[in-house]
């Protein structure tokens, strides 16, 4: 059976890594922003994707930036949640 | 400053359609970047460009850009005017700036954008 949360972080993690070839796989605690994985411009796409894998919709002008600084920290803010 | 890639925002056009665009930029922005044949590729990266580089003079730290609160509009005269407002005008307050002025340009591949606060008299 598949898990709905590590579905949901691995499909993240696909469409980071495929828009950084040089990079083959991300630490659950790096920092995206800091890596310049996720800038101002690939944000609105990152917020698009992660509405349609989540299911959630979400608020641009409220979201905190530590809420998806890393993978570990999205995955707690925005898949966790809604399994339990 | 700020530099946007043409290649970059087509890909963002032809992936997620001219709707994408609409968490971006307010209505009145998309109509000046509309052409009769859709939304102007260059145009979008220029209004892009130019929000980013009046969000980078705001000097805010563990904000995202705002970009429905930073709208760059036409002058009559046709240079392009920034219109802070919500959460942006907020920023602007709390460092001390008025204004914001930004100059745009675009060539085949990228927009450029320049931007200089104006500092509120004290």
């Amino acid at each position: 059976m598949t898990n709905p949360v590590t579905d949901g972080i691995d499909q993240v993690k696909t469409w980071i890594v495929k828009r950084h070839p040089d990079r083959q796989d991300i630490a659950g605690d790096l920092d995206l922003i800091e890596n310049r994985l996720i800038d101002s411009l690939s944000f609105v796409e990152f917020v698009f994707l992660l509405e349609q894998v989540s299911g959630r919709s979400i608020d641009m002008d409220t979201l905190e930036v530590d809420s998806i600084r890393t993978l570990d920290a999205i995955e707690q803010h925005f898949f966790t949640a809604r399994v339990s | 400053m700020d530099i946007v890639s043409v290649t970059r925002v087509r890909r963002l056009l032809d992936e997620h359609g001219e709707e994408f665009f609409t968490r971006m930029l307010v209505p009145s922005e998309l109509a000046d970047c509309r052409t009769s044949t859709g939304l102007d590729v260059l145009s979008l990266c220029g209004r892009i460009a130019a929000k980013e580089a009046a969000f980078k003079t705001l000097r805010v730290r563990n904000r995202f850009l705002p970009w429905l609160d930073i709208v760059v509009q036409r002058a009559d005269g046709g240079w392009p005017l920034v219109d802070l407002r919500g959460s942006a005008g907020r920023m602007a307050a709390a460092s001390g700036i008025s204004q914001i002025t930004v100059s745009i340009s675009h060539d085949v591949d990228y927009a450029v954008a320049v931007a200089a606060p104006i500092l509120t008299e004290r």
